[in-house]
C-alpha cells in the first residue's frame, strides 16, 4: 500500500559545500529540466545554476548570493520533486520554509514549473540587489530538543527593547522549529547579537547574504514584485498546500488572486510560521512520512522540533526522534542519501 | 439492517455517480449568491468534513475509542451561515454545528479543526479547548465560547453578551469582544420550546424595544425534530414571522447559497440596526439523534428516506455541478480524500493521553488568575470627586450604620474606582431596590451601569454571563433567594463550567447578590425568605458569602471584587435581609449592630475563608453564620451573663468554599459545639460542617446543631416559628454544656 507523504520545500541556506555537485549526482536525467533554468538563466545574463553546480569549489560569495542561491535550490528541489517514487508515496500535500513556499507552489502545480522559475529567479534578485537587512538565528530548545518556554518568551520579548533602541527595526523573521530567527537592520542585529549569549560556539548566527526575509523591511520588494507580476500566473493547485501562516490551500478552493496576494504581500513581509506549517499539515493530513526535498541536511532539525512540541506520534525528545528514525523513519530527507534511497 | 450512516454515504456516492441528485429549491445560480465559485467549494469542503467526522465518531464509538456522537449530518448548511458572519462575532453555538466551526476555522490561518475535533471525541487532555472533560464546540482564537447548549441554556447569556457590545461603546474598559460585533446564537427548533430560550428571546425583543443596542442574531436550526418528538408543522415559522420585535429571516438551509445570502442579509440588518433578529433555518436531521437513538421506533421508513434524500451534502454538489464548478466525480474525489485524511488523524487522535485523575479533570474548574493586561484599570477618584459623588450620605459617614447603608456605600465607592462594574437586577435603578441597598447609584452612575432589568432572573444571570465574558465586572442582584430557583442553571449549568469546559481560557467572573435568608417580621412568607442554600454550596468552584454585618458585607464585598477582577472567581454575595436594618444587638436602641464604614483606603480586610471569633471562653463553641451568628451572639450574652457559660462564637462569614480548618482550630479547644443553622435542617451547611468537623478534630468534642425545621417559612406572626431563636439556640447550648450531656445530638430543636 503507498504510503501518505507530506512534501516540505526546503528554503534559502541549503545548499552549501556539501551540495556542491548536487543537480550532477542526483539528476543527471533532468537535463530538459535543469536545462531550461540554464536558458533562463543565460538569456539574462546570469550564471547557470549547471555552472553554479558544477565548479570545482564551493564560493560563500557566489553560492549563497539570492540571485545565485534561490534559483539553484528550486533546480534541486524541483527535481527532487520528480525524482519521488509516486509508485510507493501518494502526495498529501505540500509546505515549504521560507523561500520554499516559492517550490511549494511549483510542487502541487499552483505554478507551473516556469512561472515558479520566473518568480524565484526574479525574487532572488530583488532581494540580492537590495539586500535589505539581515538575519540573525539563536534557539529556544534544551539538549532534548525541548521547547524552553522561558526563553522562547524572552527571545520574543528582546524584540521590543531592541527596538527601543534608535534606529533598530527588529521583528520576526520565521519561527523554524526550535530556533527564532529574527530579521532586521544593521543596526537592531548588531544590538542584539550584543544581547545574545554565546552558545555552542554557532549562536547568535547571522545567515551571509540573508536579506531581513519577510519582516516589513521587505515591503518596497513586495511592492515591486506586485507591479512585475499578477495573478493570472496562479492555476488551480493539483495538491494542498501549507503556508507559512499554518494557512491550507485547497485544489478548486484557491482563489488566483488571494493565494497571489499571500505570496507577494504577506509572505513577503511578514513572518514565516514554519512550525505552524509544519505542525498544521501532520495534524489535518497525518501523513505516513515527511518527505523533505534536497538540497541540504538542515530542515530536518526544525521539522523533528516541531513535531516534538506537540509531541506527534509520541515523537517528544530529540532520543525519541533518533529512535523512531531509526526504527520506522518518519521524516526522509532526499539530502540525505541513505533516507533518499527509500524515497525515490 | 445496514447503519443509516452507511446508507446516507452510500447514497451520496450513488446518487453523484448516478447523477441522480435531487432538486435543489431557492437560490440556484451562484452569480446572484454574493459567493466566488472557489467560496463554493470551500464550504462545501467544510461540510464534508462536519460529515466524515461524524461519520468517525460513531467508527470511534464502535471501537471504544470515541465517546460523542450527536452529530451535525443534516445541518451542514451552517457553512454557509458561518461564512456570512465576522470571525470577530461571538458565536455561541448548537450542538450540531460542526460545519459553523470547520468553516469560522477557515477565516483564521493555523486552525485545526480536523484534530481538534478528533481529540474532542476521544476525550483528549490535548482538546484545545476543554481538555477532555467535554465534547464541546469551542475555541478562544475563533470568538466560539463553549458549551454544551443542550437545553438551550446558552441563550440568555448571548444576549447578556449582545448588551454587553453595546455597552462597551459607551463604557472604557478593556472588551473581550469586538465593538462592532454581532453576538451569534443558534439552537434547534425543539431547544427554542425551552422557556429559557423563550426568556432570552423576550429579553432580546425587551431590550430593543426599549431602545437598547441588542445586537444579537438568533439561528434556530430547524430539522423537525427533537429527539423523537416532532415539531409541529410551520411551528417555528407561525411563532416567529410576525414578531414585531424581532426580524424574521428564513432560508433554505440545504441551500448553500441560499444560506449564505440570507444569512448575509440578516447579518447585515442587525449589525446596521443593532435590532435582534431571528434566522430560521430549515435543514433535516440525517441518523437518529444521537448513536444510540434507533429512528425506526418512531418515524417511517419513508420519512427516514425522504430525509436522506435531502441530504444537503447532495444539494451542494448539485450546486456545484450545475454552476459548472466541480464535475460529480471531483466532488466525490473531495469527499473520499477528505474521509481519508479523517480516518488517517483518527488513528492518531486515540492514542492521545487522557484524563485519569480526580485532580486532572478538576485542575480547570477554579480560573486561573487574570493576566494583568486583561485587568481594567481601577483608580481612586478625588477626596473632592468622591464628597459630590456621595452628596449628603457624606457627611454622615463618620456615624455606625447598618448594613443596607454601608453595603450601598461600598458599591458607591467601587463604581466610583472602577468604571467597568456593572450593576443590574430588578428595580436596582431609581427605585433603589426593595431594601434601598442601591440607592443613589442609578442617579450617581446612569443607567448604563445601574441597569433596571426586565423581570426574568434567567435574563438577569445571562446578562451577568455576558457582561463578564467581555470583561465587565457584572454585580447583578438577585431580589430575593427564592427567586434565584428558576434561574440557577444559569450559574450551574453555564457560568460555572465555562472555565471548566474550556481549560480556563473563557471565565466569566461576577458577583450576584441575593437578598436572602429569613426572619422579616412578619413579611413575604416563604417567597421572600427563603432559608435553603443548597441549590448554590454544590455547584463546584463556586464561592458562597453571607455577612452578618455591615462591617463585614462592605469588606467582603471588596473581597468579592478582588477575588472577580484578579482571580475570575464567581461570588455569590447573599445578604440577610433581616439583618440589612438591624441596628441593635441586646437592646432596644443599643445600636449594637451597627458599624463604622471601613473607608476604601482602610487596610482592613477579610480574606476568602476568613472566619470571625467572638468570645475565647472554652465551655462551648457556636459556629454560625448570617442570622444565626447574630441570634448566637444575643444568646451568648445570656449564657455568659444568666448561666456563667464561657463561651465564643464563630462567625464563617464564607460558606463555600468551607474553611473547616480555620473552624475547627477555633473550635478544637471546646468542650463543646454547637451548630447554629438558620436554613432547614436537610442539606443545610450543618450537616457539612458537622461531618467536617469529626473528620477535623480528634477526639471531637460533644457537637449538637440547632436549624431549621424541613419546612416553608409562613406568613405572618408564626415567621419564625420554624427558625431557630435566640432563646432556642440559648437553651441547646445549656442542653449542651449541662454536665450529664454526654450524647452528640443533632436534628432541629427550636
Amino acid at each position: 500500500m503507498k504510503k501518505r507523504a507530506l512534501v516540505i520545500a526546503p528554503g534559502r541556506g541549503t545548499y552549501n559545500k556539501p551540495e556542491l555537485g548536487y543537480l550532477g549526482r542526483h539528476h543527471s536525467d533532468k537535463n530538459e529540466l535543469i536545462g531550461e533554468i540554464d536558458s533562463f538563466r543565460a538569456a539574462l545574463g546570469q550564471t547557470t545554476i549547471s555552472e553554479l553546480d558544477n565548479r570545482p569549489a564551493y564560493s560563500l560569495k557566489e553560492h549563497t548570493r539570492g540571485d545565485n542561491a534561490s534559483p539553484l535550490i528550486y533546480g534541486c528541489a524541483y527535481a527532487d520533486f520528480l525524482s519521488i517514487n509516486r509508485g510507493k508515496y501518494d502526495i498529501v500535500g505540500v509546505t515549504g520554509n521560507s523561500m520554499g513556499w516559492y517550490i511549494a507552489l511549483a510542487c502541487a502545480g499552483a505554478l507551473s514549473f516556469t512561472s515558479a522559475l520566473t518568480l524565484i529567479n526574479t525574487m532572488g534578485g530583488l532581494m540580492q540587489d537590495s539586500l535589505i537587512g539581515g538575519q540573525l538565528i539563536y534557539p529556544f530548545i534544551d539538549e532534548n530538543w525541548q521547547v524552553k518556554h522561558d526563553q522562547k518568551a524572552e527571545l520574543i520579548g528582546l524584540i521590543d527593547e531592541i527596538n527601543a533602541q534608535q534606529g533598530a527595526q527588529l521583528y520576526i523573521s520565521i519561527m523554524l522549529g526550535g530556533m527564532l530567527v529574527y530579521g532586521g537592520n544593521q543596526n537592531a542585529l548588531s544590538a542584539l547579537k550584543e544581547k545574545l549569549p554565546p552558545l555552542d560556539d554557532r549562536f547568535p548566527l547571522i545567515l551571509p547574504n540573508h536579506a531581513a526575509f519577510h519582516t516589513p523591511l521587505q515591503k518596497p520588494i513586495a511592492e515591486q514584485a506586485q507591479n512585475i507580476f499578477n495573478a493570472t500566473m496562479f492555476q488551480n493547485p493539483q495538491t494542498s498546500l501549507i503556508d507559512g501562516r499554518g494557512h491550507i490551500w485547497r485544489p478548486h478552493a484557491c482563489p488566483a488572486q488571494d493565494i497571489f496576494d499571500y505570496t507577494l504581500g504577506h509572505q513577503v513581509y511578514e513572518h514565516y510560521d514554519f512550525t505552524s506549517a509544519v505542525q498544521v499539515s501532520v495534524k489535518e493530513f497525518a501523513p505516513d512520512c515527511l518527505i523533505i526535498l534536497g538540497p541540504g541536511t538542515t530542515l530536518g532539525g526544525a521539522v523533528a522540533q516541531s513535531l516534538i512540541e506537540i509531541n506527534w506520534q509520541d515523537i517528544g525528545s530529540k532520543a525519541e526522534f533518533s529512535a523512531r528514525q531509526k526504527a520506522d523513519p518518519y521524516i526522509l530527507a532526499m539530502g540525505i542519501d541513505e533516507q533518499r534511497s527509500h524515497v525515490i | 439492517m445496514k447503519d443509516r450512516t452507511q446508507i446516507v454515504h452510500e447514497n451520496f456516492i450513488n446518487r453523484l455517480k448516478n447523477n441522480t441528485m435531487p432538486e435543489t429549491s431557492g437560490l440556484v445560480n451562484i452569480a446572484h449568491s454574493g459567493l466566488s465559485a472557489e467560496k463554493l467549494v470551500e464550504l462545501f469542503e467544510s461540510q464534508v468534513l462536519s460529515r466524515q467526522l461524524d461519520i468517525y465518531a460513531r467508527k470511534l464509538q464502535a471501537t471504544g475509542e470515541g465517546f460523542y456522537t450527536i452529530g451535525s449530518s443534516g445541518h451542514e448548511g451552517l457553512a454557509g451561515v458561518a461564512e456570512a458572519l465576522s470571525l470577530n462575532d461571538p458565536a455561541f453555538l448548537h450542538y450540531r454545528d460542526a460545519a459553523f466551526f470547520i468553516q469560522r476555522s477557515k477565516q483564521l490561518s493555523g486552525q485545526t479543526p480536523l484534530w481538534d475535533m478528533l481529540q474532542s471525541f476521544c476525550a483528549s487532555a490535548k482538546d484545545p479547548i476543554s481538555g477532555g472533560r467535554h465534547k464541546v464546540l469551542g475555541s478562544l482564537a475563533l470568538n466560539i465560547p463553549p458549551q454544551t447548549s443542550t437545553i438551550a441554556s446558552h441563550l440568555p447569556k448571548a444576549v447578556g453578551t449582545a448588551f454587553s457590545i453595546g455597552l462597551s461603546r459607551k463604557i472604557a474598559h478593556k472588551a473581550n469582544f469586538d465593538r462592532k460585533a454581532i453576538a451569534v446564537c443558534s439552537f434547534g427548533d425543539a431547544s427554542l420550546n425551552h422557556s429559557t430560550a423563550q426568556g432570552a428571546i423576550n429579553s432580546a425583543a425587551w431590550a430593543g424595544y426599549r431602545g437598547a443596542a441588542m445586537p444579537i442574531l438568533f439561528i434556530c436550526e430547524d430539522n423537525g425534530i427533537g429527539i423523537s418528538t416532532p415539531t409541529p408543522h410551520e411551528w417555528v415559522k407561525s411563532n416567529y414571522q410576525n414578531n414585531p420585535h424581532i426580524k424574521y429571516f428564513t432560508c433554505n438551509g440545504l441551500n448553500l447559497l441560499d444560506s449564505f445570502k440570507i444569512t448575509h442579509e440578516a447579518q447585515n440588518y442587525v449589525r446596521r440596526e443593532q435590532k435582534p433578529a431571528f434566522l430560521h433555518f430549515t435543514c433535516v436531521r440525517l441518523y437518529g439523534h444521537a448513536g444510540a437513538d434507533a429512528q425506526q421506533a418512531y418515524m417511517s421508513q419513508a420519512d427516514i428516506e425522504a430525509r436522506e434524500a435531502d441530504d444537503p451534502l447532495l444539494h451542494s454538489a448539485n450546486l456545484l455541478v450545475k454552476n459548472n464548478i466541480l464535475s460529480a466525480g471531483q466532488a466525490l474525489d473531495i469527499y473520499g480524500e477528505i474521509g481519508f485524511r479523517v480516518g488517517a488523524s483518527a488513528k492518531q487522535a486515540i492514542k492521545q493521553p487522557k484524563l485519569t485523575t480526580a485532580a486532572e479533570v478538576a485542575a480547570s474548574i477554579i480560573p486561573p488568575h487574570k493576566a494583568l493586561s486583561k485587568q481594567n484599570t481601577i483608580s481612586a477618584p478625588s477626596a473632592q470627586k468622591r464628597e459630590s459623588s456621595f452628596g449628603s450620605d457624606f457627611k454622615t459617614m463618620a456615624q455606625p450604620q447598618h448594613m443596607a447603608r454601608l453595603i450601598n456605600w461600598a458599591l458607591h465607592d467601587l463604581m466610583l474606582e472602577q468604571d467597568h462594574i456593572i450593576l443590574a437586577g430588578e428595580d436596582i435603578g431609581p427605585k433603589g431596590g426593595v431594601y434601598n441597598v442601591t440607592a443613589k447609584l442609578h442617579k450617581n452612575f446612569g443607567g448604563n451601569r445601574v441597569i433596571n432589568t426586565l423581570l426574568d432572573e434567567q435574563s438577569i444571570l445571562g446578562l451577568g454571563i455576558g457582561l463578564a465574558q467581555n470583561n465587565f465586572l457584572p454585580i447583578v442582584e438577585i431580589q430575593f433567594l427564592a427567586y434565584l430557583h428558576n434561574a440557577e442553571d444559569q450559574l450551574r449549568g453555564e457560568a460555572a463550567t465555562l472555565s471548566y469546559f474550556s481549560k480556563g481560557q473563557y471565565t466569566n467572573p461576577m458577583i450576584i447578590r441575593i437578598a436572602s435568608l429569613p426572619y422579616q417580621r412578619g413579611f413575604g412568607g416563604h417567597f421572600h425568605n427563603d432559608n435553603a442554600i443548597a441549590v448554590l454550596r454544590d455547584i463546584p468552584g463556586l464561592i458562597i458569602a453571607c455577612p452578618s454585618n455591615g462591617r463585614d458585607a462592605v469588606l467582603m464585598m471588596r473581597e468579592a471584587v478582588r477575588l472577580a477582577n484578579e482571580e475570575q472567581r464567581i461570588i455569590a454575595f447573599l445578604e440577610p435581609i433581616a439583618l440589612y436594618m438591624a441596628r441593635d444587638l441586646h437592646n432596644e436602641k443599643d445600636n449594637g449592630w451597627t458599624f463604622d464604614y471601613p473607608e476604601p483606603d482602610s487596610k482592613d480586610t477579610i480574606g476568602l475563608g476568613e472566619i470571625h471569633q467572638h468570645g475565647t471562653g472554652t465551655d462551648l463553641c457556636i459556629i454560625s453564620y448570617g442570622n444565626g451568628y447574630y441570634l448566637s451572639r444575643k444568646a451568648a450574652k445570656t449564657l455568659e451573663e444568666q448561666h456563667g457559660v464561657k463561651l465564643r462564637v464563630i462567625d464563617l462569614r464564607w460558606l463555600s468554599p468551607l474553611n473547616i480548618q480555620a473552624a475547627a482550630k477555633a473550635a478544637q479547644d471546646c468542650q463543646s459545639i454547637l451548630i447554629v443553622d438558620e436554613c432547614r435542617e436537610t442539606a443545610s451547611l450543618s450537616e457539612e460542617i458537622m461531618t467536617k468537623l469529626y473528620e477535623a478534630i480528634s477526639p471531637a468534642p460533644i457537637m449538637k446543631r440547632i436549624t431549621a425545621t424541613d419546612c416553608f417559612i409562613p406568613l405572618g406572626r408564626a415567621y419564625a416559628s420554624t427558625l431557630p431563636s435566640a432563646d432556642s439556640i440559648t437553651q441547646a447550648a445549656l442542653e449542651l454544656t449541662s454536665t450529664d450531656t454526654s450524647t452528640t445530638q443533632s436534628g432541629q430543636t427550636s
